[in-house]
């Protein structure tokens, strides 16, 4: 094989393999498979989204990068997501680019990981992807772990300075509920907490003063769009399932649960798998429950002050 | 005891039992595997305290009363070697220790006067009870007829100590700090000041106490080295450099080694039950240490440690002859269950007790960890000296 031969051999291998890695990234999920042949990949950027701090140190997909949500993804001061200054460091730190593919994964059935990409997503990078079953499945296949922390070349990537619109106020929700705004409300909370049975579930600390939902709102518990090892449900299936509960993306939605980030697990099937226009609550029950001078519906007639 | 079929067939049935329960949970995916070796590490863990007669207490009284240094420089070894190997973690976990940052699930608990009294009691109820909580597990597999009441009475000091948490919590424990040495040191410093003291430690020990007469070693035959293994005390240095590797291997794998977890977490699910303990404990759940929980599954990871430590203490004790309970009498009963209890208590306040916050503490680089171990040998100290000055005779 001469120089020029192996030179065309090389591309087209270069070319197939570049076609293959697009073909797979395309959609708002990549497989495991995908992960595990892009590990090097210089353009693909993973980043863990645990709910439980201390389990990406004890072994992470190799050269994820850890983003803790309770400080990395937060403004705690101001009960909000994190500002753009302070994201726009962490993911220059992270040498994130332009073109990077961003792949975030977690525990707990992605949990944090749908709400970390729903705050990527504000913040302008809106074609992140969830690793289908999360930590869930990578473990289940007994694929490798590595505990070093990897540390890259730092970035210039500049946010847009707009935060998109994916987001739902109070306001937007009262609009819903009193002025007959015509927007799908979902609460993605357990059957008890959504008749008012149960204020919150065992052991959580953020409390509303009265238990139940938003008017109108129709209940779908976000543990029903996985499959039990983790991975989301099929498009069709999940279409089939909310459209059973009048949820057909015929009108825009609005997300919710206790404090906003199980709805936003909820708002990537929606938004991202399914297409659907939705916004995420994420004021939710901690702050529609305690809100003066708002209604509710209560189910269970456990009013206010009676457990 | 002198029958082979209970010397040798009680260790087997426990080692079998163990096995198979190893077995079953590590076939149990990724959420058994972290049970399976915490089992594992807990058995292994049991094996070294019996076979080198590891206790804290003990070998403090033993240089103090008897002027012995070898328990002592054990306990030293051991948070040498782990401080070691928690730093080659934590350089790999979190390689800048940049303030405001802690390794995750670290027993890096906070410093206060609660902490100072907590370890002072749980140092005057080792002094009572004759030992601390780790070793009063392990003795249970020497007959120890004193350990069961111990541990019962560590069970009511635990819950008086969640009925006492909130009040002391809010006038005391809300104002604590929290000082990881190598957020102001860097790791090496902190390795290296952490070596430093504890060589000062060594010789200070080596100074007061006076070399004891040893019988020239027998000739390495096989069945001296059986002996050596099974029957015979391990060396010092070996159980410690042992302790150290296995709390190193612990907080890589699953979580820091602390004996009092599930017991914490079992008496406050019982009492949250029952409604005799307050629903909620403040800041209890957010602070480092052998935090304890609301049960929700039967199984835990320092249940299971604590079930292999016990088991296994059993296998080596029967191996070695040394299951030899004696007579009680109503003095072990009260010594037990009083000493007990202000190990609970002190165990609870201090949010773990001479494994979880004095060595996983110490490995971790927290001053905490100090503050415990100055504060129960003063505790132990004071018992000692009380003892005397009244006449008692002398804890065993």
């Amino acid at each position: 094989m001469n120089f020029r031969t192996a030179a065309v051999f090389a591309g087209a291998l270069a070319i197939a393999g570049w076609a293959t890695t697009v073909q797979a990234q395309e959609g708002p999920l990549v497989t495991a498979d995908w992960v595990q042949e892009n590990l090097a990949n210089p353009d693909v950027r993973i980043f863990e989204v645990s709910v439980d701090t201390g389990v990406y140190e004890r072994g992470h997909i190799p050269g994820a990068i850890n983003l803790a949500w309770h400080t990395d993804l937060v403004d705690p001061i101001r009960r909000d997501i994190v500002s753009r200054e302070n994201f726009q460091a962490v993911l220059q730190q992270a040498g994130v680019g332009e073109d990077t593919t961003v792949v975030l994964y977690g525990d707990n059935n992605n949990w944090f990981a749908a709400w970390g990409a729903w705050v990527f997503d504000i913040h302008g990078l809106n074609d992140v992807k969830l690793l289908d079953g999360g930590r869930k499945l990578w473990e289940a296949e007994g694929l490798p772990l590595d505990t070093a922390t990897p540390e890259y070349a730092a970035s210039t990537i500049e946010l847009p300075a707009e935060a998109a619109d994916l987001r739902a106020r109070l306001v937007d929700v009262l609009e819903v509920v009193e002025n007959g705004a015509d927007v799908s409300l979902v609460d993605i909370r357990g059957p008890k907490e959504f008749s008012g049975e149960i204020f919150a579930p065992e052991g959580v600390q953020e409390l509303s003063i009265r238990a139940g939902h938003i008017p109108g709102a129709v209940n779908f518990p976000w543990g029903g769009a996985v499959n039990e090892n983790g991975t989301f449900k099929s498009a069709d299936e999940l279409k089939a399932a909310f459209a059973a509960i009048g949820i057909d993306g015929s009108k825009p939605i609005i997300t919710y649960c206790r404090i906003g980030e199980r709805s936003s697990h909820t708002w990537f099937v929606l938004s991202r798998i399914l297409g659907y226009e939705v916004r995420n609550y994420d004021g939710s029950w901690t702050e529609y429950g305690n809100a003066v001078g708002v209604p509710i519906d209560n189910p269970s007639g456990t009013v206010w002050g009676k457990i | 005891m002198t029958i082979p079929a209970i010397r040798f067939g009680v260790p087997a049935l426990i080692l079998v039992a163990l096995a198979a329960g190893f077995i079953a949970l590590n076939g149990g995916g990724p959420e058994g595997r972290p049970l399976a070796f915490s089992l594992a590490i807990g058995a292994a863990f049991g094996v070294v305290l019996q076979r080198s007669r590891f206790c804290f207490y003990c070998n403090f009284r033993d240089l103090i009363e008897k002027r012995e240094a070898a328990g002592v420089i054990a306990i030293l070894v051991a948070l040498a070697v782990g401080a070691i190997g928690y730093t080659a973690i934590f350089g790999a976990w979190l390689p800048t220790p940049a303030p405001g940052r802690l390794p995750p699930t670290a027993h890096i608990g906070p410093v206060s006067l609660t902490l100072v009294i907590a370890s002072f009691v749980f140092g005057l109820g080792m002094a009572i009870s004759g030992s601390c909580l780790s070793a009063h597990f392990y003795r249970l597999a020497e007959g120890s007829v004193i350990s069961p009441f111990a541990i019962i009475g560590a069970a009511i000091g635990f819950g008086i100590g969640f009925l006492t948490w909130n009040p002391l919590f809010l006038a005391i424990t809300s104002n604590a700090f929290i000082l990881w040495l190598p957020n102001s040191l860097d790791y090496a410093g902190s390795l290296a000041a952490t070596l430093v003291l504890l060589s000062a430690l060594a010789l200070a020990a080596l100074w007061w106490a006076r070399p004891s007469q040893v019988a020239a070693p027998a000739a390495l035959t096989l069945r001296e080295t059986l002996s050596r293994v099974f029957v015979q005390r391990w060396p010092a240095v070996t159980g410690g450099v042992l302790i150290g590797i296995i709390s190193t291997l612990a907080y890589f794998r699953v979580a820091p080694l602390g004996v009092t977890a599930e017991l914490g977490s079992i008496v406050r699910t019982a009492g949250t039950a029952w409604a005799v303990l307050p629903g909620t404990l403040f800041g209890l759940d957010g602070l480092r240490g052998c935090a304890t929980i609301i049960k929700e599954t039967l199984l835990s990871n320092n249940g299971l440690f604590v079930i292999g430590l016990i088991g296994a203490a059993f296998i080596t004790s029967f191996l070695a002859g040394q299951f030899k309970p004696r007579a009680l009498t109503g003095l072990d009963v009260v010594r037990g269950l009083g000493g007990g209890l202000l190990l609970g208590w002190g165990a609870m306040t201090a949010l773990g007790c001479t494994v979880g916050v004095l060595l996983s503490g110490i490995h971790a680089g927290s001053l905490s960890g100090w503050v415990f171990l100055l504060c129960s040998c003063l505790g132990v100290i004071g018992a000692l000296t009380f003892a005397r000055l009244v006449g008692l005779t002398k804890a065993s």
